[in-house]
């Protein structure tokens, strides 16, 4: 009976041993991925801003410039690339919506950003935009890959349509949370002018027909929560400039837009939560099931071999005394 | 020999019990019916 028992509980033990290192490194990198249907909205402000009023074609101070960003997971179109890419795929519709303080739009990016579900790695497909013009991303955008490390990642830029690196400044802790600090400096660059103006009767290409430039540099900056990968809070110090051509004649330049952007507090508070919670699922994928299968593991096994031990002791003298006292 | 059978069959359960969880994987959801935005939410 106990040998019976012993050998149940080497086979759990076996089980829960190999579990351990099959969760952590099969299971894991498998199971993880961002679900392709995802929804998130978020807000960011700039309290003031500094805005171009196209009336008078001057910059003015104004209280405060919105900017509402909404990712929305394409399950249709993931699936469909995912049958020639051969992997998870997640396709992303973004739009990053630019509101004034009356609420009217300043501007409107839309995106499509294809990615690997598991490691973030941009996907190229048909489809794949910046406000219409097609694109060809490298590296990372808006999220970090599950297990951030502390290291440069390359992050690719909207408005810019290229990729830079965005450098690991070192480990802070937010809101409870330990974060890993990443900064990009993008600097002054030529940008093409949103395809939707927010002036009626004003087209991007009657803009550069003037002779007019777009140009814009910012500060990026994002506290990843490294467990995730998911931003916790961002900033951006955000400068835009319209220089010469008709419309400022004489080499000048105005400021489009500028502002310390940085997201809502509700959305903070949000954020944190959702990252929180979703911490724990990776960390029970990576650290709590594994390690606690492993102790379990091992438990099992010094049990069956004690069982088994104890199963194999020669018997006691009083047990070999007893056929002696019933004679037949 | 009853031993390593045993391990053997622990061995095998957890190989059959990851490779069914991976292969079934997490269901692939729907597309939000929620548009993208182009007004300021005034919460989460």
């Amino acid at each position: 009976m106990r040998r019976t028992a012993s050998l149940v509980l080497l086979a759990f033990a076996v089980f829960f041993t190999a579990l351990s290192p099959l969760l952590r490194w099969y299971a894991f990198p498998r199971l993880a991925k961002i679900p392709p249907g995802q929804y998130q909205d978020m807000v960011l402000e700039a309290r003031p801003a500094t805005l171009i009023d196209y009336g008078t074609m001057k910059a003015r101070t104004v209280p405060k410039v919105t900017i509402v960003q909404t990712l929305k997971g394409d399950v249709a179109a993931s699936d469909r690339i995912e049958r020639t890419a051969g992997r998870d795929v997640v396709v992303w519709d973004a739009l990053s919506y630019v509101a004034g303080p009356d609420g009217k739009m300043v501007s409107e990016i839309p995106e499509r950003y294809i990615f690997d579900a598991h490691s973030q790695d941009p996907v190229h497909a048909t489809g794949e935009m910046v406000d219409g013009d097609p694109v060809h991303r490298t590296g990372i955008e808006y999220k970090w890959p599950f297990l951030t490390e502390k290291r440069d990642y390359t992050y690719f830029d909207a408005q810019t349509r290229t990729s830079a690196p965005i450098h690991y400044k070192g480990t802070r802790t937010f809101r409870g949370l330990e974060v890993y600090y990443f900064e990009q400096t993008i600097p002054w660059t030529r940008v093409p002018l949103p395809k939707k103006m927010p002036v009626k009767g004003i087209t991007p290409k009657a803009v550069e027909k003037m002779g007019t430039t777009r140009w814009y540099s910012t500060k990026r900056m994002f506290w990843v929560e490294p467990v995730t990968g998911a931003p916790v809070n961002g900033e951006e110090i955000h400068r835009e400039e319209l220089r010469g051509g008709d419309l400022l004649p004489g080499g000048g330049k105005v400021t489009a837009f500028a502002g310390d952007v940085r997201m809502r507090a509700d959305y903070v508070d949000s954020t944190v939560a959702l990252v929180t919670s979703q911490r724990t699922l990776v960390l029970l994928l990576t650290s709590y099931l594994p390690g606690g299968f492993l102790t379990l593991g091992a438990a099992l096994l010094a049990l069956s071999l004690h069982l088994e031990a104890r199963g194999r002791r020669p018997a006691t003298p009083e047990t070999e005394a007893e056929p002696a006292l019933n004679p037949v | 020999m009853r031993a390593l059978i045993a391990a053997a069959a622990g061995l095998a359960a957890a190989l059959a019990l990851i490779l069914t969880v991976t292969a079934v994987g997490a269901p692939s959801g729907t597309t939000s019916p929620k548009p993208l935005l182009t007004t300021v939410p005034t919460h989460p």
